[in-house]
């Protein structure tokens, strides 16, 4: 026993810096773990499928940048060949925007990696940030922003090469900025879907931002034509020049701002405006760093348990009805409303609508007669917020999965169930987009609102078929509790995105051509008929859950039930 | 002759060239309480997602209360209770919600499942729980809820993989004394776990599978005997615990003991 008492010999601290040996070799040790993942998941038909099809969406966003880099660079080089200074804030703010809500639109479509699972090693806080940093770089809104910054500086280079370094560092540090402002937003939603107080605060906030929406609808609807006078004139200018003294302070101005003092040779205001951005990244910096290091100190917000005896509670709001259909949709209803990423993914089309629906305005014609294909391209794009719904329709169950599979419920009623359920979803959705459109740009000529109405009885019965198809073969587990890192499919995710092109685009050829010649009432007789065939489709492809279903029930429970 | 609760016979299952279950046949009478053991990677949880539906076997037949089972079999589903390996729970639906929805999913009427939901919440101890969400519910909790959920419609054969895994020993008590009373009401309960003193305590009979084959079936006190018969004569006649049958019969598996890691403090 004599060992016992003797003193242990204690090894020397390592050092634990972002860039220490003991660091580096984890950075080493990572960059292995992924390799080995991707290997790994080329075993599998379904791995390849899915590699393959990030290797394409990858490609897919580099020709995306690349198109957004010749725009951008052909608007920097316009306004720098033409001295248009001024209005290069448009630029900046583009991208900030873009930058910001592209990673959330899309957080269900991109593979991201939780480096949260790390803690467990002995990983220092300033490798731990430094990951976290460095696993966004690989973002959707990331490689579009880099390439959009890319694009403005090229752009002004062909004109002022002797900018070269003032616009490579505005760049820089506005590209550093909108990188950890992109984390530090998405890590503190996360932080704040994590409990049930925080969570429902948010929820609140995030429907009377909708509601809102709906009261600014009216404000923005044109009253009047877009005629310019000399009065509207001078009341846009006298505006624009309280935005432009407000923006000036923020990132994406300062970056602007930065850019247009070094064209005008004034070294001195560049500085200061590029060191304010530097305070911007810091702060940012600092904000990300608060939540990481409650996240590295291994907080917990699960709720304790409650010692306090509770009385019993009425309990709340069922959907009538006993049988295994009314059971579903009841469910899913009560797992939709506590499940963010999916309200989110349902409403932030709406947002896009309100926004675009401008565009469907024709110029010179009297207000209130907006473009024919207003309705059905709003209709298209709110659909885009049904496709996790649609076509991963088994993936929150996650280990629930089993369940499913142990009741004594065939599959098809399981799968009818949340059918309805998202159709009525589907048809609240579109009277809503209809409604945000109407009130946006007005009433579309009744020919167009019948085929519209019939399009999309059309394509409801496409994407719940094909949904049905994808969610059995393509499922990935969703994490409700999170907005972002979660473990998406990039296959489902492209191949639906495909099958979405073909319907809008089905309806918008026959509807183009309908009113090219001048028969646009034809459109609806024709939509019927193949919403006719399409609900045969989705009918033959219920009768075949339950086969489909037991064939692929092991893979199903391997791919939701898992718990890394 | 009295139908057996649970009867296979030449259950296989195969997973590429890995035979997990090889030709296993055995047969579960009602009433009866019996422990399915095996090592780490023997086979159980495939036998058990078999018996349940979860799994397709290779080859072999299932047979659950008399009739044949697969998949598709609703009605011999009706009539049996699960608590699988991943516990099956909806992580974004609160405890109470989460029964009512597995009451209904198993064909109770609306006031059947209120009541048994809030009979079970009260004896599972999860009644000032009914606002959490699942998700954020403990291991033990979790298990507690998946045990109600799997009895909520009064189940004839119920299957447990690992019940007792995370439920803290007032609660585990609380569940062996359910789960007891339930045999004495006619019941069939087939449990994996190791915990083997568990099973010395509550199963009558036990089978013990060891890479992928079954290698002892019967009561307890037959395994002991056979186990005692086959020992040399100064320790025939000593009384052997259920881990000293389970260890003799499984063994090592015919490896080596493990090299001494000289450098673990």
């Amino acid at each position: 026993m004599a060992g016992l008492a003797e003193p242990l010999d204690r090894e020397p601290p390592l050092p634990s810096g972002p860039f220490s040996e003991l660091a580096r070799s984890q950075y080493k040790a990572l960059a292995s773990l992924r390799w080995s993942i991707f290997r790994h998941t080329l075993r599998t038909p379904r791995g390849a499928l899915e590699a393959w099809t990030s290797v394409l969406a990858y490609v897919l966003y580099g020709c995306m940048g690349f198109g957004l880099a010749m725009a951008f660079g052909a608007g920097a080089y316009a306004m720098a060949a033409n001295e248009k200074w001024s209005i290069l804030p448009l630029l900046f703010w583009v991208v900030f925007i873009m930058w910001q809500v592209v990673p959330v639109t899309l957080a269900s479509l991109q593979q991201q990696f939780d480096i949260a699972g790390l803690l467990r090693f002995p990983v220092g806080f300033g490798a731990f940030y430094l990951l976290h940093v460095i696993f966004g770089l690989v973002d959707v809104s990331t490689i579009l922003g880099a390439f959009c910054c890319l694009g403005i500086w090229i752009g002004i280079m062909l004109v002022r090469p002797d900018m070269f370094a003032w616009v490579g560092l505005g760049l820089a540090v506005f590209a550093a900025f909108n990188i950890l402002l992109v984390r530090a937003i998405a890590a503190w939603i996360d932080r704040w879907l994590a409990q049930r107080r925080t969570r429902e605060i948010v929820g609140a906030l995030f429907f009377l931002a909708l509601m809102g929406l709906q009261l600014l609808n009216p404000a923005f609807r044109p009253q009047h034509s877009w005629r310019i006078t000399p009065e509207s004139r001078a009341t846009s200018l006298r505006r624009l020049n309280t935005v432009n003294s407000i923006q000036r302070w923020l990132p994406p101005g300062l970056a602007a701002f930065e850019v247009q003092r070094s064209a005008g040779a004034r070294p001195l205001p560049a500085i200061e405006a590029v060191s304010l951005l530097g305070v911007y990244v810091l702060a940012v910096g600092g904000v990300l760093s608060v939540r990481l290091r409650g996240e590295y100190r291994g907080e917990n917000f699960g709720d304790a348990p409650s010692r306090k005896k509770v009385q019993p509670r009425a309990r709340g709001w069922l959907i009538e009805g006993s049988g295994p259909l009314a059971t579903v949709m009841e469910k899913e209803l009560r797992v939709l409303l506590r499940a963010m990423p999916l309200i989110y993914g349902l409403a932030a089309p709406l947002l896009m609508v309100f926004v675009l629906s401008g565009l469907f305005l024709r110029h010179g014609a009297a207000p209130g007669h907006p473009m024919a294909m207003s309705l059905i391209i709003s209709l298209g794009y709110a659909i885009v917020g049904f496709t996790q719904l649609f076509y991963n329709n088994l993936g929150p169950e996650g280990p629930g999965i089993q369940m499913l599979f142990l009741c004594p419920t065939p599959m098809r009623t399981v799968i009818l169930g949340k059918n309805l359920f998202h159709a009525v979803l589907f048809f609240m959705d579109a009277v809503l987009v209809c409604v945000v459109t109407v009130l946006r740009v007005g009433w579309p000529v009744p020919a167009a609102l019948a085929a519209t109405a019939a399009w999309a009885l059309f394509a409801l019965p496409v994407h719940l078929a094909a949904g049905n198809l994808f969610s059995l073969n393509m499922p990935y587990r969703m994490n409700l509790g999170r907005m972002t890192r979660q473990r998406g499919s990039q296959a489902s995710a492209l191949l639906s995105m495909l099958v979405q092109i073909g319907v809008l685009g089905i309806g918008a050829g026959i509807f183009t051509l309908c009113s090219f010649f001048d028969r646009l009432w034809v459109a609806t007789p024709v939509f019927l008929c193949l919403a006719g065939a399409a609900t045969i489709a989705w009918m033959r492809v219920l009768d075949r859950i339950d086969e489909m279903a037991s064939r692929r029930r092991e893979s199903l429970i391997a791919t939701l039930a898992k718990t890394e | 002759m009295e139908i057996a609760a649970i009867q296979t016979r030449g259950l296989t299952r195969r997973f590429g060239e890995l035979t997990a279950v090889d030709d296993v046949t055995f047969s579960v009478a009602q009433g009866q309480f019996f422990g399915f053991l095996g090592p780490n990677g023997a086979g159980k949880s495939t036998t058990i997602k078999m018996l349940t539906g979860l799994l397709e076997p290779s080859a072999g037949s299932i047979e659950i209360l008399g009739q044949r089972f697969t998949a598709a079999s609703l009605d011999v589903k009706r009539q049996i209770g699960v608590v699988p390996e991943g516990m099956a729970l909806f992580g974004r639906l609160t405890a109470p919600e989460y029964l009512r929805f597995v009451g209904r999913m198993y064909g109770l009427d609306r006031q059947t499942t209120n009541q048994r939901t809030d009979e079970l919440l009260d004896f599972m101890q999860l009644a000032n729980e009914t606002r959490k969400l699942v998700t954020d519910f403990s291991h033990g909790m979790q298990k507690k809820l998946a045990l109600a959920a799997a009895v909520i419609h009064g189940p004839k054969v119920l299957f447990l993989d690992e019940p007792f895994e995370g439920v803290d020993a007032i609660a585990a008590g609380m569940l062996k004394a359910m789960l007891q009373g339930m045999i004495n009401r006619g019941a069939t309960i087939f449990l994996t776990t190791h915990v083997l003193e568990i099973v010395e305590r509550l199963c009558s009979h036990v089978a013990i599978i060891s890479q992928g084959r079954l290698v002892a079936n019967g009561s307890i006190e037959e395994l002991r005997e056979g186990v005692a018969s086959s020992l040399p004569g100064s320790e025939a006649g000593q009384r052997l615990t259920l881990e000293e049958i389970f260890l003799s019969i499984v063994g090592a598996g015919g490896q080596e003991p493990a090299q001494e890691l000289s450098w673990l403090a």
